[in-house]
């Protein structure tokens, strides 16, 4: 069974870290321990204007994305998943914009389900149901939201795929592994 | 193998309260007098020691658990089991905050889950307490802490409904795992 993919675009960084500009951010606020807490990610991503003329981050949701590349359960980000996940970013609002097409802001439930599947995500109408109770306020998602739900969805692929050992689409689960899998996305 | 069921407060370890003491409570939380109580009313009566209003999406969860009529508040006969079931918590949360700070923090959130039937690694409690802990304090104040435990309890729920044969394993599609768990994180 294929994956979806992350819709990030390609390209890379400049090589060598001083001049990238990405590191700037990064170490604005990093300690010396060169990790970052959901509290710096918000407050850096709001300095690096990603979200352009978008509302910033929410706290709930900059939790969320350090929890989705926290392989060691820190609750902290390094400058290597810093990148990852700005990639992902760049990838998330470039497909929302191109649905937000008035700029309002927000996009409709329908087009929610069109950004989606544009994500690479072929998902049933049960699944889609799902995630529009939960993210559809009175029919809009704004844009922060709309990364958390990626991000939630990146992350949930991620633990499933780790249990499809025979990529068969299916996966086994164990009760406590289950909970804390889906409690840590 | 089997996984526990979760700590349910045994019945009846408060006398069941008198009648007219419920109803001098509920006239007095009860503030436009429409007979029944809705959210922002109990959210008004609820206290989480904090000085800060009382998490408005547990005082859903709760209300949504006895209103039987889907009206949004409950009434005077579905009240008697909002006040057990608070009071069931308060006592419940007194017995795991045992240094009596009004927070319960990682060491004591851990007793109280293993209590309930549990088995969740040590960093796991880090993480329930950076997801549920609106307070940023590192600890869980009430309503958080309730908060914690439905959607503990929802997940096991969402879990058993899948364990046909109850031996704390469960094989399910990506589809599936995807709509199990938007409903609940």
């Amino acid at each position: 069974m294929a994956y979806p993919g992350y819709g990030a675009p390609p390209g890379g960084f400049p090589a060598g870290m001083q001049q990238d500009p990405l590191y700037g951010y990064f170490s604005a606020v990093a300690g010396q321990d060169g990790q970052i807490t959901a509290d710096e990610l918000q407050a850096c991503l709001t300095q690096s204007g990603i979200s352009g003329t978008y509302k910033p981050f929410s706290l709930e949701t900059c939790r969320l994305m350090i929890n989705m590349l926290d392989r060691d359960m820190s609750g902290t980000m390094g400058f290597n998943e810093f990148r990852d996940l700005w990639q992902a970013l760049n990838g998330w609002k470039g497909t929302f914009v191109s649905f937000d097409r008035d700029q309002s802001g927000t996009i409709e439930g329908q087009e929610l389900q069109q950004a989606i599947r544009t994500l690479g995500y072929n998902l049933s109408p049960q699944a889609m149901n799902c995630i529009m109770m939960r993210y559809s306020n009175h029919g809009k998602i704004p844009f922060d939201d709309f990364v958390s739900c990626s991000v939630k969805l990146r992350a949930l692929t991620d633990q499933f795929r780790r249990r499809d050992t025979n990529q068969s689409g299916g996966a086994l689960f164990q009760y406590d592994d289950f909970i804390q899998v889906t409690m840590s996305v | 193998m089997a996984y526990h069921s979760p700590y349910r407060a045994p019945p009846h370890i408060n006398a069941p309260p008198d009648q007219s003491f419920l109803w001098n409570i509920f006239q007095r939380v009860d503030k436009d007098r429409s007979g029944v109580i809705s959210d922002s009313e109990l959210q008004q009566a609820l206290s989480n020691g904090t000085w800060t209003p009382f998490n408005p999406v547990t005082v859903r969860s709760i209300i949504s658990m006895f209103d039987r009529e889907n009206k949004g508040g409950v009434n005077f006969n579905e009240f008697a089991g909002v006040w057990k079931y608070i009071t069931d918590w308060q006592n419940i949360f007194r017995t795991y905050d045992r240094d009596n700070s009004g927070f319960i923090d990682k060491n004591e959130l851990k007793q109280a889950l293993t209590g309930f039937g549990y088995r969740l690694s040590d960093q796991f409690y880090g993480t329930l307490i950076d997801k549920f802990d609106r307070q940023r304090k590192g600890q869980v104040a009430f309503d958080d802490f309730i908060q914690c435990c439905i959607v503990l309890q929802r997940l096991t729920d969402v879990f058993r409904r899948y364990d046909t044969d109850q031996d704390g394993w469960i094989q399910v599609s990506y589809e599936q795992y995807l709509s199990m768990v938007f409903n609940v994180v």
